[in-house]
């Protein structure tokens, strides 16, 4: 056996990675199973083919790795198709290490395709089309080398820059028809959905809620540019930075280290109303993103309405009922890697008075102080307030005192057992969660209820709707004043309120992040709907915006697109005649070899006598040497054959009927001729002299 | 009478699914369409978009496979260069030339269309505007003349996911020697003195060194001449040699043999001569219908086996003919 061609296999070991990686992207493949495969991967690319003598073995791995991947199965502890890609997987790499032999190519990409497959299933980011492209290409390659070097003799080279450029074209064309096939072809649903609910590759949880805020801890998050939400508003506020507070929850009691919450009320509904709502209600849909890592729902400050959620997990996409805990929280009632739902908040400029809705113990809370309170806090208030006993005043003076003389950081030094006294009086500077609790305890100090709220601060605007990343993750404080219920007030700097990351990455997750929407958009949420309104633009002049005048110099003429369209639809059609006029030109041939068949069927009904193979133009000749009478007949009707299936004069209408009745009759004629003539007289013989 | 002048609907229907071209899927273009099939219904049942889209990537290269497929199957020109000597049940050497003006050709397979003879000949890439010899190792499973009524050319490219085919349709015969099987038999003695056709032993050609030189007789071979000295002798004279006589076997076809015991002679025949020959000596041959007078070399034997070739095939042979 010959060795096959070292760029074909590594073609081939590549494709199989871009397939693992459709999958590996969704980042629910169990990490063994990544290393295994990428070991396997590395070693095959090495052509170290390791399980070459081993198959036996290998195979027995394989089992006993179906067994446990079956185990966790029927537990509940993975499901059935990251357990049938983990094995696909498994396969692939057992496949790759193995002799290099047609058997094994095979398997390998097939496996290779059920991977990508399953991938689909896995996955809706946008690397997966990058993976499936990367597949389809590699794939392809490797199958046209093996093609090629199957037929190339032994010893002699593979033509490999031959076959690159008529398969690049191909394999461009074959995009170009998959983006056509999934464009054009019709859905049977209005409303489709790819799969939500892969956490993605490394994801890790990084902003998610807890039940406490504890101070003292590094500000690592602030630094972090994951992008934990994506949110469509309505009305669209159209700023490129929505600097905007996105509420999650907020906490009223504070022991000197960690603020917690009093138990609120609990209720659970598809929809939680937490202000009654109003004309002018902000509406959000919005998507909390594997990143984000916790239950509870976020809205725009002072959200009146939460609800309508579904929780996509990796069995599918459910409907999530909604629970309301202390602190104003609402939480998913299903765990789910991601989420989507509704949420509604007043205008930045609303009034609602919630204080009425609180309970009593809720109120209380809101003034309360820590048992060993420095008492030089509420000093330092006193001396900074100067007598201003107006709740909304007095905040926004304090939190100018606090943005003026200290200094924001995210570097902690150590562990200090009075957090709040050491950032007010001795370091000087913290970040988010000191200031946001020293302007709440310094108003309590005062007889001003205050509580602090935790959740995101920022909004970058992307193709239409804006994302919040991890570092975007803030608190603030909510002053409760009289008759408006709670205000907003911020006291740490503006410029250190949102994420803290690198400037150069954060663009370029913006970019991918706007890329990844129109991904999710065009490809992921494409549905019939989408179908019809594409149909409708091409044909459609574009409808104009209400209420604006009619241009009388615009034609009533479809648009230029529609002309277009209908030039590509005739230069099909045409092309497609033009194939087709191929297998019509070829009629006149098939007519000839029609006549020829009747004719056969007629000479044999008639049992004239023939050799065998012989021909019709070899028959004519024989019986006009031999001055038969039905070479009179024949002979026309051969001489208009030949020049019919051969010399490009084609049969006339009617024709072909009009020689095979002469045939016909000459047969009966000699039939007759026969039939009177003595038995003694021998019938022509079958051998040519 | 009226003359129809469309054809009827089964011949239509037939000459639909006959294409030019044929179309197989291979092992791997199965197991290809099975995924693919799989990944359409998954697709419909699920809505996952990205299932319609891998779905359309593995539509698209089936689509690719049949236009890259028929590219290089188009503009061929095939001829068949042919054998220098085919035996049954032997393997032997075929040659087709192949070639086209523009465009490259790539994993073309070249076999003879309905026939018996089996194998197949490989080219892996066609160069435009070059004429490229494809070898193959061919075997017939008897010996006479096989009609060649065309060449099958079959390509998996691209992806090795269907083989299609096309017959270049070109009329030929070949004729397949028989085998030279071993002969249980003894060829007989030598013929002793002239006898027939065959003349005088000693006009034949001998072996080793020059021994002298004589006059021609009548009916010796004339490449025996030495032509120096004859010019300048003024009459024709010969060369001997030492060893002067070559033996001449008459070897025959009994008649009314048919079957297998004629195939079995016709190898044992095939195979004596082939012995005799090699030795050196001079064989005829005599057939039912026809004799051949003895003579040696390699042009002999090839007479010989092509007589033996057309024992019980005299019929196509006239057709041939005529």
């Amino acid at each position: 056996m010959r060795r096959p061609l070292r760029l074909r296999l590594v073609l081939r070991d590549l494709a199989a990675g871009a397939a693992f990686g459709a999958m590996a992207v969704s980042g629910q493949l169990p990490v063994w199973a990544l290393g295994v495969f990428l070991g396997a991967l590395v070693l095959a690319l090495c052509d170290v083919r390791l399980v070459a003598r081993h198959a036996r073995l290998s195979a027995l791995g394989l089992l006993v790795a179906a067994v446990l991947l079956g185990m966790q199965l029927m537990s509940g502890a993975m499901n059935a198709v990251v357990a049938a890609c983990s094995f696909a997987g498994l396969i692939a790499a057992q496949r790759m290490l193995s002799t290099p032999d047609a058997a094994a190519e095979g398997q390998t990409h097939l496996t290779g395709l059920l991977m990508v497959a399953g991938g689909a299933a896995l996955s809706g980011d946008m690397t997966y089309a990058l993976c499936l492209i990367a597949f389809g290409v590699l794939a392809s390659l490797s199958l046209a080398l093996g093609v090629v070097e199957a037929a190339v003799p032994d010893g002699e080279p593979v033509p490999v820059r031959a076959v690159l450029r008529p398969l690049s074209g191909g394999v461009t064309f074959a995009v170009a028809g998959a983006v056509a096939f999934f464009v054009l072809f019709p859905r049977l649903n209005w409303a489709m959905v790819g799969p939500r609910s892969a956490p993605g590759l490394g994801a890790v949880s990084t902003a998610g809620f807890s039940n406490t805020v504890r101070l003292g801890g590094a500000g690592t998050i602030k630094s972090n540019p994951r992008v934990v939400l994506r949110a469509q508003l309505a009305p669209d506020p159209g700023r490129d930075a929505l600097d905007a507070y996105w509420v999650g929850r907020t906490y009223d009691t504070f022991d000197g280290l960690e603020w917690t919450n009093v138990a609120g009320a609990q209720q659970t509904e598809r929809q939680i109303t937490l202000r009654p709502a109003s004309d002018t209600l902000v509406h959000q849909r919005i998507e909390l993103l594997p990143a984000y890592g916790s239950r509870t729902l976020i809205a725009l400050e002072t959200p009146s309405r939460l609800g309508n959620a579904l929780a996509h997990t990796p069995t599918g996409t459910r409907s999530s009922p909604v629970q309301l805990h202390g602190g104003g929280e609402v939480r998913f009632t299903i765990t789910a890697p991601s989420y989507t739902y509704e949420a509604y908040s007043l205008p930045p400029d609303g009034k609602a008075d919630l204080s009425t809705a609180l309970l009593q113990p809720e109120k209380d809370q809101l003034l309360a102080l820590p048992e060993h309170l420095d008492p030089r806090v509420g000093q330092l208030a006193s001396r900074v307030l100067a007598g201003e006993k107006e709740p909304l005043a007095a905040a926004r003076k304090l939190a100018s005192f606090l943005q003026r003389d200290y200094a924001y950081t995210l570097e902690q030094g150590g562990m200090p057992e009075d957090p709040l006294g050491d950032f007010l009086f001795v370091r000087k500077a913290g970040h988010c969660e000191h200031f946001a609790t020293a302007l709440t305890v310094l108003l309590r100090t005062q007889g001003i209820p205050a509580r602090l709220a935790t959740g995101f601060y920022g909004g970058t605007r992307v193709d239409g709707g804006y994302l919040v990343r991890a570092g975007d993750a803030h608190a603030w404080t909510h002053v409760l004043v009289p008759g408006r219920g709670f205000i907003t007030v911020d006291a740490t700097p503006p410029s250190n309120r949102t994420s803290q990351g690198p400037v150069l990455l954060e663009r370029l997750l913006a970019l991918y992040e706007a890329v990844e929407a129109r991904w999710r958009n065009s490809v992921v949420d494409y549905s019939f709907r989408d179908q019809f309104e594409l149909a409708s633009a091409l044909v459609r002049p574009p409808r104009r915006p209400a209420g604006s005048a009619e241009n009388p110099g615009s034609s009533r003429l479809p648009p230029p697109r529609a002309w277009v369209t209908a030039a590509v639809v005739a230069f099909v059609v045409w092309r497609a005649s033009r194939f087709a006029s191929r297998w019509t030109s070829r009629a006149p041939a098939l007519e000839a070899t029609r006549l020829l068949d009747r004719v056969e069927a007629l000479l044999q009904r008639a049992h004239v006598p023939r050799f065998e193979h012989e021909a019709l133009e070899d028959l004519t000749t024989r019986l006009a040497r031999d001055g038969h009478p039905l070479a009179l007949a024949l002979t026309p009707l051969t001489r208009r054959y030949l020049e019919a299936r051969f010399g490009r004069r084609a049969l006339r209408e009617g024709e072909a009927e009009h020689l095979l009745a002469t045939l016909r009759r000459a047969l009966e004629a000699e039939a007759a001729r026969r039939a009177v003539k003595p038995d003694g007289q021998s019938s022509p013989t079958a051998r040519a002299s | 009478m009226k003359a129809s002048a469309r054809p009827p609907f089964r011949a239509r229907l037939r000459a639909f699914f006959r294409p030019p071209r044929t179309l197989s899927v291979t092992k791997t273009g199965r197991t290809y369409l099975v995924v693919t099939f799989g990944v359409g219904l998954g697709a419909l049942n699920t809505g996952n978009n990205l299932l319609y889209l891998l779905l359309g990537l593995l539509l698209s290269m089936v689509v690719v496979s049949g236009v890259l497929s028929e590219r290089c199957l188009r503009d061929l020109t095939v001829r068949r260069v042919g054998a220098d000597a085919a035996f049954a049940r032997e393997p032997f050497a075929y040659r087709w030339a192949v070639s086209r003006k523009a465009g490259h050709g790539f994993a073309l397979t070249f076999s003879e269309d309905l026939s018996p003879l089996t194998g197949t000949g490989r080219l892996g890439h066609l160069p435009p505007g070059q004429e490229c010899v494809v070898r193959a190792d061919l075997a017939a499973p008897h010996r006479g003349p096989v009609r060649l009524s065309g060449v099958r050319v079959t390509t998996t490219w691209p992806l090795g996911l269907f083989a299609k085919t096309r017959v270049f349709f070109l009329e030929g015969t070949l004729l397949v020697y028989p085998r030279r099987g071993y002969a249980c038999k003894e060829p007989g003695p030598a013929e002793s003195g002239p006898r027939g056709e065959a003349g005088s032993p000693r006009h034949l050609d001998g072996t080793g060194d020059v021994a002298g030189l004589r006059e021609l007789t009548p009916n010796e071979d004339a490449r025996r001449i030495h032509w120096l000295k004859s010019a300048s002798a003024g009459r024709l004279l010969k060369v001997e040699r030492e060893r002067e006589e070559r033996r001449i076997w008459k070897l025959s076809l009994e008649t009314g043999l048919t079957g297998d015991a004629l195939e079995r002679r016709c190898e044992e025949v095939a195979y004596q001569a082939h012995q005799l020959l090699e030795a050196g000596n001079e064989v005829g041959l005599q057939l039912p219908e026809r004799t051949l007078r003895p003579a040696a070399g390699g042009g002999q034997e090839r007479r010989i086996l092509q007589a033996l070739a057309w024992v019980g095939f005299e019929d196509t042979d006239s057709r041939e003919a005529a």
